[in-house]
């Protein structure tokens, strides 16, 4: 597979290219690098309202004519809202990338914000809190980001319905205005288009778009609060998850990390799956996973159960953090470097994953990283390794845990 | 280079089909069991998922532990699922590994059902149907269908209930296992640079020796049933409301019309969002296909604020009869069109979706379709396909409403 070219375009985007010529369609991902760290404290959900209205309307387009205007084109689109970048990704067959990026351009530099799309934007937004409501795990989630990551980088993205009722179109302006421009853009392209060719049309669409200077690529240190709290719900299970401090995706220590995630939560004969589900039958879902704020880290292990289960899973989980760096084999850490590896390969032969990667590697490293780059970190890790990070980030590390559901643990 | 799709049988009658495909690393195996929730009798409802879950827990050659490592050791991402009509078993690994990837998922298609796991085993599956009765989307789901196939070997959910999961035994288990388990139900799918002789040859070494058995009983076709059912459950926050119209099976020549039909009406960029979600009235409207091999339902469905239901059911009607009565725009056929083609093409890309596509193809239509076969069926469809389909599924009429939410009464 070639390379990716990484290029800063004058207009102020930052563009990577993996040119796939055998390819049908062309994966695109542009990430505006402003999130809900950009918000004021007063107006928490504004930058995923922007999000959701900013395809709504230009001077030449309403919302509906916009939409239509992919369609004819075959392109699905997709935009979402997170931390640190607001993401809008599409696939096009290559005949139509010229014209998919003329529209995407067409509604980031120059959308109107029509009273209407606003309004129903921040209803739909109060909904979608009832909404989340009704989802135990996504609620465990919400409650462990903020306990974990602290008051900025734990905002949810829906924000609050106090702030949400005081949000007017005035504020989605001037947020758009503040947070949109080419030199706080980063776009990913992979498919059967040549860079030069991306390059052109990039340049073509967004130069003159706002500040053109680099910015809102800075650190935000998470704030990491070491307690367990519990929410009551009435639910039929209990949601359990520990959150402990990580390390950065360009951190030296990250393939440990991936590798350490792999042994405890990777296949089907990883650490927790096996000695909570498979020996003891206490759960039907048990997990881990990372979370990557740029320039930092967190490791994630969740499960959910009934009550009645519930102190003992939470037990046996502890349990095993505690025991990965004691009594880990080569042959485990063998097992979920293969496991990365496969998965590895199996997302080299889907073009989305790719761009997706190609994203990522921006948002974290500045730059493409190559896929032999990664691989060959992975494959340098050792045993002693493992056991070392499992000991300093996992065994001997504060934790910060969140019980949702009818019981506490204690209780 | 070898044809597209090589289709065998051994002598035993395991049916096995193979796409070749160029230029990719994985390969993407399964089996496909022909037999789900509909073929269960009310007594076993949830056997076929819970014997899904036993497939992984130990055979006469390996224990769980080792059916879990020996799959890790190869990262052969394995996974199952069962729904109504179906069970299957698949995984996704580096092309030079296929020969024991399939040699572990045969291996447990011969499972031992292990006495000392299915307890623990059960405790899982109950902890699966927990799950699944706090999201009020899968409680809504578990109500359509029940309602909708009364009467019916459809209509109990795939997890069956809590206490026939309780009740089940092993030797009940074990029968359901050996009656339906055999190459007659059976086929073998394959998708990736694979050598489809080696394939056949490995087939042959791993599965050859299972003995042919009987094809499961019939199925029954249900008759749809309509009018409004209505569950309150006071703990959750918003309402969940659905209509239900018959639709037609995976196999009918207006499949395809059925699928662009749902998604004019509640895909992405559809009636159902310019005309109910971006007016504030629910966050959440789509309309969706449940497809089998013999029938289908059109599914439009909403969550929203309880205060709205009424005002969400009536919309929801009104577009469902303001697109019967037309017209529809070739345009707007248009536009569904072409983003389904795109999809198409990128899923032509990927192992996993490729196999996916040709285990759905074989188990609905007898044979596969390439991908190029889709998008044809695609282009197929306009102003007449529309038509016929309207006269032969009405969406005008009174369907089967279903509401579940805090709600205790409602006018809906």
């Amino acid at each position: 597979m070639a390379e990716a070219v990484h290029i800063q375009l004058s207009c102020g985007v930052e563009l990577a290219v993996l040119e796939l010529p055998l390819r049908r369609a062309v994966a695109s991902e542009i990430r505006v690098l402003t999130g809900v760290v950009n918000e004021p404290a007063d107006k928490l959900g504004l930058a995923h309202l922007v999000e959701q209205t900013v395809d709504k309307g230009t001077q030449n387009h309403t919302g509906r004519e916009l939409q239509d205007e992919f369609d004819k084109i075959g392109t699905g689109v997709h935009s979402w809202c997170g931390k640190q970048s607001s993401g809008f990704t599409s696939l096009c067959l290559p005949e139509y990338f010229a014209r998919n990026m003329e529209l995407h351009a067409e509604f980031l530099r120059s959308p109107t914000f029509p009273q209407e799309s606003c309004d129903v934007a921040i209803e739909l937004a109060r909904q979608e809190l009832m909404t989340l409501e009704d989802d135990a795990q996504g609620l465990a989630d919400k409650h462990i980001g903020k306990q974990a990551m602290g008051p900025l980088l734990g905002r949810h993205t829906i924000g609050e319905s106090d702030t949400l009722a005081s949000i007017t179109r005035d504020d989605f302006m001037s947020f758009w205005q503040s947070n949109y421009s080419a030199g706080k853009m980063q776009v990913s392209v992979a498919g059967p288009m040549s860079p030069s060719q991306v390059q052109d049309i990039m340049e073509a669409r967004f130069a003159g778009f706002g500040d053109n200077t680099p910015a809102n690529r800075d650190v935000i240190p998470v704030e990491f609060n070491p307690v367990t709290t519990h929410h009551n719900k009435e639910t039929e299970q209990e949601h359990i998850v520990i959150a402990l401090r990580g390390v950065p995706k360009s951190h030296k220590d990250y393939s440990t990390a991936r590798l350490l995630m792999g042994v405890l939560s990777g296949g089907m004969s990883a650490r927790l799956f096996t000695e909570v589900r498979e020996k003891l039958g206490l759960v039907y879902w048990v997990g881990g996973w990372q979370e990557h704020p740029r320039g930092d880290g967190l490791l994630y292990f969740g499960a959910s159960t009934t009550p009645e289960r519930c102190s003992k899973t939470y037990e046996t989980m502890l349990k095993e953090l505690a025991r990965v760096g004691v009594d880990l084999t080569q042959e485990e850490v063998d097992r979920a470097r293969t496991g990365i590896e496969v998965r590895f390969d199996i997302r080299g032969d889907v073009t989305r994953a790719l761009c997706g990667e190609l994203a990522d590697d921006l948002m974290h490293f500045g730059r493409p990283i190559s896929r032999e780059d990664k691989l060959d970190r992975l494959r340098k890790v050792t045993i002693d390794d493992v056991k070392r990070f499992s000991e300093s980030h996992v065994h001997n590390a504060p934790r910060s845990v969140v019980t949702l559901g009818p019981k506490s643990l204690e209780s | 280079m070898p044809d597209k799709f090589i289709i065998s049988k051994l002598s035993n009658g395991l049916n096995i089909a193979i796409e070749h495909m160029e230029g990719v690393k994985s390969v993407g195996a399964g089996f496909l069991v022909q037999t789900g929730a509909r073929d269960e009798t009310p007594d076993l409802a949830g056997v076929s998922h819970f014997l899904e879950h036993m497939c992984f827990k130990g055979t006469p050659n390996r224990s769980a532990a080792e059916i879990n490592i020996d799959f890790d050791r190869i990262g052969g991402n394995p996974n199952a699922f069962t729904s109504h009509d179906r069970t299957f078993y698949h995984g996704l690994a580096r092309t030079e590994d296929f020969p024991t990837q399939l040699e572990i998922l045969a291996d447990m298609m011969n499972s031992s059902l292990p006495p000392d796991e299915f307890d623990m085993e059960k405790n899982v599956v109950l902890e699966e149907i927990a799950m699944s009765n706090d999201r009020i989307e899968h409680v809504a789901f578990d109500l359509i269908v029940e309602s909708v196939f009364k009467g019916n070997s459809l209509a109990w959910p795939v997890l069956g209930y809590d206490r026939t999961v309780k009740a089940l035994t092993r030797d009940q288990m074990n029968d359901y296992f050996r009656s339906r388990y055999t190459p007659a139900n059976m086929v073998l799918v394959v998708a990736g640079a694979v050598d489809p002789d080696e394939v056949i040859a490995q087939a042959e070494k791993c599965c050859g020796h299972w003995v042919a058995g009987e094809p499961r009983p019939d199925r029954t076709k249900p008759v749809m049933g309509t009018g409004t059912i209505q569950k309150t459950i006071e703990r959750f926050n918003q309402q969940v409301v659905a209509i239900t119209f018959e639709g037609p099976g995976a196999a009918d020549p207006l499949h395809d019309t059925a699928e662009a039909a749902a998604s004019i009406l509640g895909g992405g960029n559809s009636r159902f969002y310019w005309n109910i979600e971006q007016t504030g009235l629910a966050p959440y409207a789509g309309a969706y296909r449940l497809d089998f091999g013999d029938c289908g339902l059109l599914i439009l469905m909403a969550q929203c604020d309880p205060q709205n239901t009424d005002r969400v059911v009536e919309a929801l009607r009104k577009e469902a009869k303001n697109f019967a009565a037309g017209p529809v725009s070739d345009e707007e056929i248009q536009r569904v069109k072409n983003k389904r083609r795109t999809s198409l093409a990128v899923e032509g890309e990927s192992p996993h979706h490729r196999l996916v596509q040709v285990m759905d193809d074989i188990d609905y239509r007898g044979r596969p379709r390439t991908v190029e076969d889709r998008i044809a069926a695609v282009n197929a469809v306009g102003q007449d396909s529309l038509r016929a389909y309207f006269d032969a599924f009405p969406v005008d009429g009174e369907g089967l409403l279903v509401s579940v939410g805090p709600l205790k009464s409602s006018a809906a």
